[in-house]
């Protein structure tokens, strides 16, 4: 069922256009040429992640901090692979994407841990960043009870979709 | 960030030192390489995805969702005004159509306008949580990553996915909104207290004057 869901987007979109008579092809080349400005602006972050991710689980210490919180992350059902994803997620997006494409070349994307990898970036946010950003513009500091509870339900979505992913 | 980075490149140098020195250049340039891979891959994503929802913007579908989205906003946020409600709404529709970058200054001007000078108020608490904990339907990048790392099915995980960030979400209002009536029902418990309070030390002091009257009579 899931497979429908992109062709149909793409169909309805287009459709649309039609039916508005706008110019499909002009909105999407202009919104295609920011791509690469995107790129460039992340890719330091990426690279500097990346990196230190690279030195951390080839040093071994990845492995030994995965044994070490295995037991907590097997109580809810989250592989303990997925540690270094966990920490990094609700800080930077740049560097949970580099976590997720590690993993993938490291298990496949449609191993068990590649599948929790996916909802666990897919169904969550840059939690700190919104909250910082959001309150750039006021003189307001302290967020009370924001970031953790935007960071709880974040994490018992986590543990949702991995449970749910048994039967997918 | 600049923390966690820290800590994963320190230890990873350290132990490295000490267990297989030679490792270390190999790893670095084995990490910058990725990075390098990973941004070709992410150029054609992105590209292929910025085009697509500049197309759904020009449409017009990011402002009809974000009118359809005004009664709930006006549930959310009772006590935003009505431009707090509307850039909510746009928040939360491009939020929901993966358009992170326009999301993002409706954000700020919603908090700009929730912001009364009082500080952190209940319903700035709400507006963050429902963003924080992610609105995005379709996660298209990660999509993207999953089909050029060669997986055989990449929307196999849509459905778990979109449960989770749902999940997450309504979760969030659902504790944001007790917190805000818990904080509530606190405060007019301790009004009446203090009315009580008040009260009573009035009829102290009356019971006083009373006594004092007698006294010198």
């Amino acid at each position: 069922m899931s497979d429908y869901v992109i062709p149909i987007v793409f169909l309805l979109a287009l459709v649309f256009s039609l039916v508005k008579r706008k110019d499909a092809y002009g909105a999407f080349t202009q919104g295609a040429s920011k791509a690469i400005d995107l790129v460039c602006r992340i890719f330091p972050f990426l690279l500097a992640s990346l990196v230190a991710v690279e030195l951390f689980s080839a040093s071994g210490a990845a492995k030994a901090l995965g044994t070490f919180t295995a037991p907590f992350f097997a109580f809810f059902g989250i592989p303990s692979q997925l540690c270094e994803l966990l920490v990094v997620r609700p800080v930077s997006g740049a560097g949970a994407l580099g976590v997720l494409g590690k993993i993938f070349s490291q298990y496949g994307a449609d191993s068990y841990i590649g599948k929790c990898a996916s909802v666990i970036y897919g169904s969550s946010e840059t939690v700190f960043y919104v909250a910082a950003v959001y309150f750039s513009k006021t003189n307001i500091r302290k967020t009370s009870y924001a970031v953790p509870v935007a960071l709880l339900c974040t994490f018992a979505g986590y543990v949702l979709g991995c449970f749910l992913l048994r039967f997918f | 960030m600049s923390a966690i980075w820290l800590i994963l490149t320190f230890t990873g140098l350290i132990v490295l030192t000490f267990t297989d020195p030679a490792a270390v250049l190999p790893t670095l340039t084995a990490g910058s390489g990725a990075a390098a891979n990973l941004c070709i891959t992410l150029v054609a994503s992105y590209a292929l995805w910025m085009g697509f929802f500049s197309l759904i913007d020009k449409l017009g579908i990011t402002d009809g969702l974000a009118r359809l989205l005004g009664p709930i906003t006006r549930f959310l946020l009772p006590s935003a005004n009505a431009k707090a409600q509307k850039f909510a709404a746009m928040n939360f529709s491009a939020n929901i159509l993966g358009l992170g970058n326009a999301a993002t200054p409706m954000g700020v001007n919603t908090i700009l306008q929730l912001d009364e000078g009082t500080g952190m108020t209940d319903d700035m608490a709400t507006f963050v949580v429902i963003s924080a904990t992610s609105l995005q339907l379709v996660p298209t990048t990660m999509l993207s990553m999953r089909a050029s790392a060669g997986s055989v099915h990449p929307t196999s995980v849509l459905i778990p996915c979109i449960c989770a960030t749902v999940f997450s979400t309504v979760l969030g209002v659902i504790v944001c909104k007790t917190v805000a009536a818990a904080k509530r029902k606190n405060a007019e418990r301790k009004s009446e207290k203090c009315a009580f309070n008040s009260i009573r030390i009035a009829q102290n002091a009356q019971n006083g004057c009373k006594k004092t009257k007698a006294k010198s009579k």
